[in-house]
């Protein structure tokens, strides 16, 4: 092996590219990039060579261009169990792996030969169980086996592809063989991650990604796609496909609204599907849409809370009894989690000559079943050579390594093998190849494991040329998880030069426009409910950074800001708008200041406040995750935008503090544009469209309102200065200057706030459009009958609006109130709040779901 | 013997149910030479959207609906009439073999179909799973060399004397192994603790639920019972009752079987509302005259 070299041999090596000097593979492992001699192998020779030019310090740039790529795209890998937040930013390293093209080619025909058998094996032990009766497969490995479920014997799957998408784990051992270490075959997880990573390093290394004749990607997922469309029931020209997810919270989640939206199927979550006359259905706004085949991201037991786990709160009840009356399909179908285990690899290389009549391709790591005696007595004795685990994968299962237990744990571990036998397996430990990784103190030797994805076509199996490499995050970690932080790679499968790769060079349909909402399908009810509170909540947090760009000025004393509001306009306006008690009006001007000054920090940074802007944009997140797939990246862009502008720490020194507030408030205010303008220029006007607006709207309407009062309360000689303050929140005071020529007055700025339907900031404005997107709603034309409640509020709110004269309403009592605007704003808002309401009881009345037995 | 069984489920809701979807296991299954089904009908209030009748994975009988209306009441009824030939209680008469060589038997996969299919029934299933408190309970019957349905005759007796028939002290949530330490409970935790120290043993056992004659003597009779079946090779499944310790004879009518009450519990369902739900049940199986 590296029998040549010292371990730790840093000697100048002149054959060894720059950065890559001092790089010391670990003896006893296979090293990816390099030979024990220390020179690159063949297939890796480009890239050395480009990364040697390159340097240390040009690589690191390049790997945090594409850690700020991740970033800005959104993605993410949940990790469970994790009280931060659970989402971390997905982990690439700027070195790709590289696999040489007659290499792959073996691996690729293993894979798809291992995916065969498999779906064969489904076939038979949920059908005819004659490997059984032939004793081909023992019977106990299946009866005991958690995942083997029976509700869905008996089923046979369109073309008998019971395994639609397959994964296999692979690595490389000492001698330079690849092993296979686990199988996916419910729902695999990855391949999004792998197209995330091309994207990214097919940016950062763009030269040499060309150099190499790196394979594309996009082919594979668009033969997936017509796959899928070969499994639909009856075979249906356009069969509806959506893709079930088990929401936010799952580890993956990222990577199911990337796939959802790179193939167009609507993304759903358990609850917006029903099944009736055992059909399954879609719940939209405008009613129940057909569901011919469900592609699911969702393990088998969750899938059907009434015939699978009855504690499944994800599934869908009734959907075995919908796939068993043929019309639905499921992909993969339920039940193929059963050959997912450890515990039939040990029988793979005799059902592989036994059903294909051939040769396994690749061999499993070493497995032993202890349900068998031979075996069995094989791990008794040689406990501390192998790694033991579940027979039937368990969630949050950790191998056991005996060699680290001391005498009583393994004599107690013997034991519940002899008690349990069939219940656990024994693997060898396979020395795992490494690979070079960028980490601050150079490039240094990591573990891999290789994650290559199949498909079915349609007839038989392809493999993505390509994959999801991983690797540990410490020298010594065999463990290669993502859950336990490992990091990831890109994987160059390289093609040959004179064979031209097809033109399509993007795994996203890079001139497909891209609506900031997906308009090909109708939309679910329960997003349609995120919509709307995306609408208020954003315009909360703009509510917010408005008015306290606004008041802040009042704090500084100076001129030059060029605002005019003074310290007294601003306290008074927070006390009527209940940011402050009503005592803070009277304080000494230094405390006051101080006061103002500690508001505004917990109203910008402090996610705890509520009703500050933090807490706002924590709720803009939470119902922005289940929207993802229906948001365009810039759309998602900016609002990563905004949520990074309010993560950064506020300086300490108060003076400087105003500045950086300032600052920040003036490009939060661009953002917030952007925000707007995207959902404004970039989306069609779809009934979600409609809903985020009538959010919005009403959010805006509230806010006006009681802006209005706040400033109107003021009595002269300070209600000028309020008055120009509450132009500049709504940013009217250039188009009061304009229009008026005059000094303050109440009634102008009433006329221009309350009456002008033009003013896309005034309060006539928000009802008539308000108006307008709840005509455009389905179920609320006239014809239909009865016009909804909140329509009819609406149309009476603004009439009512319309019907009031700006100078009747700046009339004031003998004790200088504003009766008639009180009266005026008080059922405006109850109005706005009733229209809320009614939209709920009709749309979003999401009961919940209890269980009944005997 | 002509008997009609009727079987009656009846749920009130606090709140109205929008719809429901479920699967019920109430009508018998035909059991020659001993039981052989005539007809049997389910009827749900209000009208379902459906109504099919399916077999399981076991061969039970399944009526599958849903309700699609809004409800405050759901009524559930099956009644079937079945013949049933009066079997002698065989006490006397239980096969010889010993309980080791019925565990090698099943262990070694041998060749017959019976024991294969049997061999499913051996192993831990949602509800009950061996365990080493179970197997030491169930040490003393199985001494060396003794008949299987000799030991296991003489473990429903022990179960039946060891645990205190009482409603309302256990659910079906409850692990099997609290329910064991506190020694109550009704037939179904009966069958469960008998099943799994059975396991422990590793020999096969499975869950039947079913009705008794009304008007026996016997514990179980007013709602759906459960007892026990053990696998001996090359005889058969023997049904034993350790709720009321006695091996079922034509008093016993056999429902369903499944690994646990889990693949055969009676109706199960999944509604969308409703709130908190009180649920009645009548039983009863009497002589067509």
């Amino acid at each position: 092996m590296a029998g040549q070299r010292t371990v730790n041999d840093t000697r100048v090596d002149p054959k060894r590219p720059r950065p890559l000097r001092g790089y010391a593979p670990i003896d006893g492992h296979w090293d990816e990039a390099f030979r024990p001699s220390g020179i690159p192998r063949r297939h890796w020779r480009t890239l050395a060579v480009a990364v040697g030019r390159m340097g240390f310090d040009q690589l690191t740039r390049r790997w945090q261009t594409g850690q700020q790529l991740i970033q800005a795209n959104g993605v993410t890998y949940n990790v469970y169990g994790d009280p931060q937040g659970k989402e971390r930013p997905w982990l690439l390293d700027p070195i790709p792996m590289v696999i040489a093209e007659d290499e792959w080619a073996s691996i690729e025909k293993a894979v798809v030969q291992r995916a065969t058998l498999l779906n064969a094996m489904l076939v038979d032990l949920y059908g005819g169980q004659r490997l059984i009766r032939s004793r081909n497969f023992p019977s106990a490995l299946l009866f005991a086996n958690p995942h083997f479920l029976r509700p869905c014997a008996g089923i046979a799957p369109a073309g008998g592809a019971w395994i639609h998408s397959y994964a296999a784990d692979l690595a490389r051992s000492p001698n330079g063989q690849w092993w296979v270490i686990a199988d996916r075959t419910q729902a695999p997880s990855g391949l999004g991650y792998a197209l995330e990573n091309r994207l990214v390093s097919a940016r950062t290394l763009p030269a040499v990604f060309d150099q190499c004749h790196v394979r594309q990607l996009t082919g594979f997922l668009d033969t997936q796609r017509e796959a899928l469309q070969t499994l639909a029931p009856n075979r249906r020209d356009h069969p509806r496909i959506v893709l079930l997810t088990p929401g936010p919270n799952n580890e993956t989640y990222f990577e199911h609204s990337f796939l959802a939206r790179h193939w167009g199927f609507p993304m759903v979550e358990g609850a917006d599907l029903t099944v009736r006359d055992h059909r399954v259905f879609m719940k939209t706004l405008a009613g129940l849409e057909p569901v011919d085949l469900i592609l699911r991201r969702m393990d088998d037991a969750f899938c059907d809370p009434l015939e699978l786990r009855g504690d499944s709160v994800l599934g869908v009840p009734g959907l075995m009894q919908a796939v068993r009356s043929g019309n639905v399909a499921v992909a993969n179908a339920l039940g193929s989690g059963l050959v997912e285990t450890a515990a039939p690899m040990a029988f793979l290389p005799s059902l592989c000559r036994h059903m294909l009549g051939e040769d396994l391709k690749m061999p499993s790591v070493a497995t032993w079943w202890c349900g068998q005696a031979g075996p069995r007595r094989y791990v008794l004795d040689h406990l501390d050579e192998v790694v033991i685990k579940s027979a039937f994968r368990r969630p949050g299962e950790i191998p056991l390594f005996p060699a680290q237990m001391d005498a009583r744990a393994r004599r107690e571990l013997a034991a519940r093998i002899e008690a349990e036998p069939e219940q656990f397996v024994a693997q060898e430990q396979v020395a795992v190849s490494t690979v070079p990784v960028r980490t601050d103190d150079g490039l240094v030797p990591r573990h891999v494991l290789l994650r290559v994805f199949a498909g079915w076509d349609g007839h038989s199996y392809s493999v993505l040329p390509g994959g999801l490499t991983r690797v540990s995050m410490e020298a010594n970690s065999p463990v290669v998880s993502m859950q336990a932080g490992g990091g990831s790679k890109d994987t160059w499968v390289l093609g040959s030069l004179d064979e031209p790769e097809p033109a399509a060079a993007s795994p996203r349909p890079a001139n497909a426009p891209e609506s900031s909402l997906h308009p090909a399908s109708r939309l679910p009810s329960r997003l349609a409910d995120n919509l709307f509170w995306l609408g208020r909540y954003t315009e909360r947090v703009e509510g917010g950074v408005r008015l306290v760009r606004a008041l802040s000025p009042s704090l500084s004393g100076e001129e030059d800001f060029g605002h005019t509001v003074t310290l007294e306009t601003a306290v008074q306006f927070l006390v009527s708008l209940n940011y402050l008690a009503p005592e803070f009006a009277n304080m000494p001007i230094a405390q006051t200041r101080w006061q103002l000054s500690r508001l505004f920090s917990g109203l910008l940074y402090d996610p705890s406040r509520t009703s500050g802007i933090g807490w706002n944009l924590a709720n803009v997140r939470r119902v922005t995750w289940p929207l993802k797939e229906r948001l365009s990246h810039d759309t998602w862009r900016v609002l990563q935008q905004l949520e990074t502008e309010f993560s950064r720490r506020p300086p300490t020194n108060p003076e400087q503090r105003l500045v950086s507030q300032m600052n920040l408030l003036d490009r939060v205010i661009v953002i917030l544009s952007a925000f707007a303008g995207l959902l404004l220029e970039n989306t069609t006007r779809n009934d979600g469209w409609r809903f985020f607006e009538i959010g919005k709207r009403l959010e805006r309407g509230l806010e006006m309102s009681e802006l209005l009062l706040a400033a109107m309360s003021n009595v002269p000689p300070d209600i000028d200065s309020s008055l120009e303050t509450l132009l500049q929140i709504a940013d009217s005071a250039i188009t009061y200057r304009t229009r008026y020529f005059t000094a303050m007055r109440m009634d102008f700025v009433l006329e221009l706030l309350l009456m002008d339907e033009t003013n896309p900031r005034g309060l006539c404005f928000q009802m008539a459009t308000l108006v307008d997107h709840l005509r455009h709603l389905p179920g609320y034309d006239a014809a239909g009958g009865e016009i909804p409640e909140a329509l009819q509020v609406a149309t009476a709110s603004l009439a009512a609006l319309r019907r009031a004269l700006p100078e009747e309403l700046a009339e004031r009592d003998a004790d200088g109130a504003l009766p008639r605007l009180e009266d005026l704003m008080a059922k405006f808002k109850a109005s706005l709040y009733d229209i809320s309401d009614a939209l709920a009881d009709r749309h979003f009345s999401h009961l919940t779901v209890s269980r009944l037995s005997s | 013997m002509r008997y009609q069984a009727t079987h009656i489920t009846r749920y009130s809701y606090q709140m109205p149910v929008s719809h429901c979807v479920s699967e019920a296991r109430i009508t018998p299954r035909s059991l020659p030479p001993g039981q052989r089904v005539i007809e049997t009908r389910v009827q749900v209030e209000p009208e379902p959207m459906v109504l099919e009748t399916r077999q399981d994975y076991f061969g039970n009988h399944v009526a599958a609906f849903s309700v699609f209306r809004p409800h405050a009441k759901l009524t559930v009824t099956a009644r079937s009439i079945v013949e049933i030939e009066p079997r002698a209680a065989a006490d006397h008469a239980l096969p010889a073999l010993a309980w080791e060589d019925a565990r090698e038997r099943l262990a070694s996969g041998e060749a017959h179909e019976a024991s294969l299919a049997a061999s499913e029934f051996i192993f831990n299933s949602p509800y009950v799973a061996a365990a080493p408190k179970l197997a030491a309970y169930a040490r003393p019957s199985f001494e060396p060399g003794r008949p299987l349905a000799e030991a296991a005759r003489e473990l429903a007796t022990r179960i039946h004397t060891d645990f205190r028939y009482e409603p309302k002290a256990t659910s079906i949530d409850m692990p099997l192994l609290d329910v064991f330490e506190l020694r109550r409970g009704v037939c179904q935790d009966f069958a469960h603790i008998m099943i799994g120290a059975l396991r422990s043993c590793r020999l096969a056992a499975r869950y039947v639920s079913g009705y008794l004659r009304s008007g026996a003597d016997l514990q179980g009779s007013e709602a759906s019972h459960a007892w026990v079946s053990v696998f001996i090779p090359g005889h058969g499944w023997l049904d034993l009752d350790p709720t009321n310790d006695v091996i079922p004879s034509g008093g016993h009518l056999t429902v369903a079987w499944g690994r646990d009450f889990g693949d055969v519990t009676p109706i199960k369902g999944v509604s969308l509302g409703g709130g908190k739900h009180t649920v009645a049940v009548e039983v009863s199986v009497r002589p067509v005259v």
